[in-house]
C-alpha cells in the first residue's frame, strides 16, 4: 500500500533530489556556472527515479510490463517538473516581470515609473542580452555590425514565431490583433 | 482573447482534469470498460493527477514564454532581417526601447494584479509582494544576483 504512493510520489521525489543537488553543486563546485548546476540536478533526479522505481518494482514484484509502464509515466512526470524548474530558475535569471517586481518590492514607498526605468531599462536588458548572444557565439560582431552566427539560432527562433502564431495568432506583442 | 490568459487557461485545464477522472470513475463504477484500462485504486488516480498536473504546469509555462516578446528573439529576428547588410549596433539599441521591452512587461504586472498605482507611486499587491518574496528567497539560496 505504502509502495503504492511512494510509487505515485516517486518523480516528485526526483525533483526534489535534482533541486537539492543543483543548488549545492552551484554553491560548492566552483566555475561549475548555472546551466550546468541544472544539468547535474536534472541526471541525479532521473537516476533517483529510476532507482526508486527498481526498488519498488522488485520489492512488489510486478512484472515487466507494469515495471515499464510506472517507469516511462514517471519519466514524463519528472521530465516536465524539470522543464518547470527550470524555467523557475530561468525566469529568476531573465524575466523582465520578476526583476520589476524586485525593484518595487525593494523600495518602502514604491516607485514611479520614471523611478523604476532609472533602475531597469532597456540599455541594461539591450547589454546584458547582446553580450550573452555575442558570448555564445548566437550572433557575431564584424566591423561594428551584428550578423547571425549560428543557424541554429535562426532555426529555434523561427519554431518559436511559428508557436507564436499557432497559440497566439501574431509574430510578436507590437503587432495589432 | 481573455485580458488574463493564463488564469483561463488553467481554469480550462483544471476543469478538464475533474471532468476526465469523474468519467474514469463513473466507468469503473458501471463496468462498462469493455478494453479500456480503468484505474483500480485511489493511488492510480492520484498517479494520473499528476501526470497531467505536470504536463498542464510545463505547457501553461511554455505558454506563457510564448506569448511575450523575448529581447533575445526580437534582436535575433531584427539581425535576421537585415540579412547580408548586417545591422548596425545603434540602430538595433533603438529598435530596442523602453517602449518595447519595458512597458508591455509592466503592463502585465498590472493586468495581473501585481502591483497598483498609489498616487504617482507603484506599489506591490500581496501577489506581486509573494512572488518577489518566492524569487528573492530561491536566488539568495542560489547566490544570484537580481537577474533580468
Amino acid at each position: 500500500m505504502l509502495l503504492n504512493y511512494l510509487q505515485v510520489i516517486n518523480s516528485v521525489i526526483g525533483l526534489i533530489v535534482n533541486m537539492l543537488v543543483q543548488v549545492i553543486s552551484l554553491r560548492y563546485i566552483s566555475n561549475l556556472g548555472l546551466l550546468k548546476s541544472v544539468y547535474v540536478g536534472a541526471v541525479t533526479g532521473l537516476v533517483s527515479v529510476c532507482t526508486v522505481e527498481t526498488y519498488i518494482s522488485m520489492s512488489m514484484f510486478q512484472s515487466l510490463n507494469k515495471f515499464s509502464a510506472t517507469l516511462i509515466a514517471n519519466f514524463i512526470i519528472y521530465m516536465s517538473l524539470c522543464y518547470c524548474y527550470f524555467h523557475f530558475i530561468n525566469l529568476g535569471e531573465t524575466a523582465r516581470r520578476i526583476r520589476i517586481l524586485r525593484e518595487i518590492y525593494d523600495s518602502e514607498e514604491g516607485l514611479s515609473m520614471t523611478e523604476i526605468l532609472e533602475r531597469y531599462n532597456a540599455k541594461e536588458i539591450f547589454e546584458k542580452r547582446i553580450n550573452r548572444l555575442l558570448n555564445n557565439g548566437q550572433i557575431v560582431d564584424k566591423n561594428g555590425k551584428y550578423y547571425i552566427g549560428n543557424p541554429v539560432m535562426l532555426l529555434i527562433a523561427k519554431v518559436i514565431v511559428t508557436m507564436k502564431i499557432f497559440l497566439i495568432g501574431k509574430k510578436c506583442e507590437c503587432e495589432c490583433e | 482573447m481573455p485580458r488574463r490568459q493564463t488564469k483561463r487557461l488553467l481554469q480550462i485545464l483544471l476543469a478538464t482534469l475533474i471532468a476526465g477522472l469523474v468519467s474514469l470513475w463513473v466507468i469503473s463504477k458501471f463496468s462498462i470498460t469493455y478494453s479500456l484500462y480503468v484505474p483500480n485504486n485511489f493511488s492510480e488516480y492520484l498517479h494520473i493527477a499528476l501526470f497531467f498536473i505536470s504536463l498542464t504546469l510545463a505547457y501553461m509555462i511554455t505558454y506563457s514564454a510564448i506569448e511575450v516578446d523575448s529581447p533575445s528573439l526580437l534582436m535575433i529576428m531584427a539581425i535576421t532581417e537585415a540579412g547580408l547588410e548586417g545591422l548596425d549596433k545603434k540602430e538595433l539599441e533603438q529598435k530596442m526601447s523602453d517602449e518595447i521591452l519595458i512597458k508591455p512587461r509592466f503592463e502585465d504586472i498590472i493586468i495581473h494584479r501585481m502591483s497598483y498605482l498609489e498616487g504617482h507611486k507603484y506599489k506591490l499587491t500581496r501577489k506581486g509582494s509573494f512572488i518577489a518574496k518566492i524569487f528573492i528567497f530561491y536566488r539568495k539560496i542560489l547566490n544570484l544576483g537580481k537577474g533580468g
